[in-house]
């Protein structure tokens, strides 16, 4: 009796644990899992070896990792596309695209325009490199994607992880993992794509053109410069209110000088617990199945040409300036890539780049410029896109 | 005051966002339902049945905002009696079919519709109104706001093909549908106006969306630069005649001083003493230290050529007397 009841135990545990095992990840494993799972490591690499963005490489990387570890769909709300798990929850601000906005206030709370202010012909520098956009959206349309598709995947060249996914996430949900991830690798890899494109499109004279220092910007006209590029930009792009409404909100919670504490946790914890969830539920949203396909692989090479025709684009931009502006005030062309709004990576290029000219060449406030009027011009281009095509 | 005057706002601003709310709902599509209907062959299409599968002529109401509202306690009527302005709204309110409240399915979400059936029998549910629409003669459909006052919505229809319907386009002009087009609950035909596809179509290059989306770009910060070029060129302005104004003021009082001094007077002349002192001691501050203008901000070095670290300094006369000794 007690070895018939030793043996239907045994066989009890012999059933649960192979029923166990038909849950583990070994036993739903697929060699596209496994890519997955390296491509986050190697983004995980990037960022701690190479300094690559660690703040959204580390939490995609990882999130890659976490959305490809492969488990058998039991109903265990465990998943990132099954409701009411947590990560779904998470996801829901990617989804509904309430996370971009909160990070462009953490981005308006961080930025001084005073450069933009003091120098405003450089705003003009910001909407020319929004060409990248929109030369990648050509290209798109010819590759056979639908023009809410191609514009999607356009905006990579406005070099904005937030508004990629903002916009992707309105227009063209279903490669939006794709759009993200491509979007912020290559903004990590704006030191690489852009410093050839500078050099290739000016001559070493040109690149040690000096400019005129900037003059001091009273508080008075940063404090009136969130209100009324919020008033110019949403009266008449409206689509894009939530972003340009959260950067310029963000920006005068800093410039007012009555809400500091707002503009720090805006800048600092606010803005840190954002990028994590976004960065993670983005990384997640990779999955193999939805990734690894042929227009991923499209989406990046269009992304590279997103980033390249930008800051070209920007480059050529100050020469056609540089025409019509008299002698001792040209702008150095080298500022123009920083019209991207990778900020500030852009503008440290070229900072990096002018001093590699002239070692008593500093260009990065000169860049500042360019650089914050690229993320006003990246939102504003990603509203009239939503504006047409939503 | 300050708390009289939040509560008078907070409730302006509600009283607002029910209106808007109210506002944003239109009629979207009419059918008249005829026993002509179910003889012809589009019978299929046109004949939406209500709950008990009885097919009835039908009302359709569409939010046409981009959130949820609820629509209860807001009338429908075809009487053009309701118009008399001068009929107090609980007379008109006779004249009127309520849409009942406690219903969930009167809750419309963004951009969805709802369809009353206008076959007399409220009986029958909150879908049913308490009139039927005229078969073969135009009549006018009004949607009325809670308060029985506020016209939110009017169509007037004329008579209608047997199985058609009479729908709203997108840009709020009406069309008579075919009974192939008729589309209770669902968006009009008409509305299948797809911008995707109209740009797919008509922009396959993406040459036009280029030019209208970087000119749009273009002007917004062209604008941003034209104002921050005039601002600033006025703060600028304004700073400069500021400082000058304050150094000529300092420059009357110096010289006003400096007279008094000369004159070797101890009479103030109208100056406090302790004003006094201070401009004096201004004045010689001003004078031996030379007034600023306006600075440029650059730090200019020319270099000079000084023998303050040549070697000569370094080196002692030879004692060359000793020498000779």
């Amino acid at each position: 009796m007690m070895l018939l009841e030793s043996v239907s135990t045994m066989d009890f545990i012999g059933t649960k644990l192979a029923d166990f095992l038909t849950y583990t990840g070994f036993a739903n494993v697929e060699w596209a899992n496994i890519i997955m799972i390296a491509v986050g490591a190697f983004f995980i690499w990037l960022a701690i070896k190479k300094d690559f963005e660690p703040l959204l490489l580390i939490p995609i990387g990882l999130g890659i990792i976490l959305g490809n570890i492969p488990f058998k769909a039991a109903g265990l709300e465990i998943g990132l596309y099954e409701d009411n798990s947590v990560l779904n929850i998470f996801y829901q601000g990617v989804r509904l695209g309430w996370y971009p906005p909160l990070v462009f206030l953490g981005i308006g709370a961080m930025t001084d325009f005073g450069a933009l202010i003091a120098n405003p012909k450089l705003m003009l520098i910001g909407a020319a490199a929004q060409f990248g956009i929109f030369g990648a959206y050509m290209i798109a349309l010819a590759m056979g994607f639908e023009p809410n598709q191609a514009a999607g995947i356009a905006i990579i060249g406005g070099a904005d992880g937030p508004t990629a996914i903002f916009l992707s996430s309105k227009l063209s949900p279903n490669l939006m993992g794709a759009i993200a991830v491509c979007a912020y690798s290559y903004m990590a890899l704006v030191p690489v794509i852009q410093p050839g494109v500078m050099k290739l499109l000016t001559t070493k004279a040109q690149r040690q053109i000096k400019m005129k220092p900037a003059r001091a910007v009273s508080q008075t006209e940063k404090m009136l410069f969130p209100v009324v590029g919020l008033l110019i930009t949403t009266f008449i792009v409206p689509s894009g209110l939530p972003l340009l409404g959260m950067l310029f909100f963000g920006n005068l919670l800093k410039e007012s000088t009555k809400t500091t504490r707002l503009a720090k946790t805006a800048g600092s914890a606010l803005n840190d617990i954002v990028v994590m969830l976004l960065g993670l539920t983005v990384g997640c949203s990779t999955q193999a199945s939805e990734f690894l396909t042929l227009a991923t692989v499209k989406i990046f090479a269009l992304g590279a040409f997103a980033f390249i025709i930008a800051t070209a684009s920007g480059v050529i931009f100050v020469h056609i300036m540089n025409i019509f502006l008299p002698k001792g005030q040209k702008i150095n062309p080298l500022i123009g890539n920083a019209g991207v709004s990778a900020v500030p990576m852009a503008a440290r290029i070229s900072q990096n780049e002018g001093l590699k000219a002239d070692p008593h060449n500093f260009l990065l406030m000169h860049a500042m410029g360019p650089n914050v009027a690229g993320v006003i011009g990246s939102a504003v281009a990603a509203g009239v896109l939503l504006g047409f095509l939503s | 005051m300050k708390k009289i005057l939040s509560i008078l706002s907070s409730l302006a601003v509600a009283v607002t966002m029910n209106a808007q709310g109210a506002h944003d709902f239109k009629i979207n599509e009419v059918h008249v339902h005829s026993s002509e209907c179910c003889d012809s062959s589009s019978c299929s299409q046109a004949g939406y049945v209500d709950e008990y599968g009885q097919p009835a002529s039908w009302i359709e109401i569409e939010n046409t905002s981009y959130s949820t509202h609820d629509i209860r306690n807001c009338y429908l009527s075809i009487n053009p009696a309701v118009l008399d302005e001068n009929m107090p709204a609980p007379e008109r309110e006779k004249l009127m079919s309520a849409i009942p409240a406690g219903d969930p399915r009167t809750s419309i979400g963004a951009k969805q519709r709802i369809t009353f059936f206008a076959d007399g029998n409220t009986n029958r549910g909150t879908l049913h109104l308490n009139f039927q629409l005229p078969v073969g003669k135009p009549f006018t459909i009004y949607l009325f706001d809670g308060n029985a006052v506020d016209l939110l919505d009017s169509v007037r229809v004329e008579v209608l093909p047997a199985g058609s319907s009479y729908s709203r386009l997108g840009g709020g002009e009406w069309q008579v549908c075919e009974a192939d087009k008729v589309t209770p609950n669902a968006p009009n035909v008409a509305y299948y106006n797809d911008k995707i596809k109209e740009f797919k179509e008509k922009d396959p290059h993406g040459i036009a969306m280029t030019l209208m989306c970087m000119g749009v770009v273009f002007s917004c910060l062209i604008l941003l630069f034209v104002f921050f070029h005039i601002f600033g060129w006025a703060m600028n302005r304004a700073a400069k005649l500021a400082r000058v104004r304050a150094i000529r003021a300092i420059h009357e009082q110096a010289e006003r001083v400096v007279e008094m001094a000369k004159q070797g007077t101890t009479e103030t002349k109208g100056i406090d003493m302790e004003t006094y002192a201070a401009v004096i001691g201004l004045a010689l501050h001003e004078y031996f230290g030379g007034t600023h203008d306006l600075e440029s901000g650059i730090l200019t070095i020319n270099q000079k050529q000084t023998t303050w670290a040549d070697k000569s300094h370094e080196l002692r006369v030879l004692p060359q007397h000793h020498q000779a000794n």
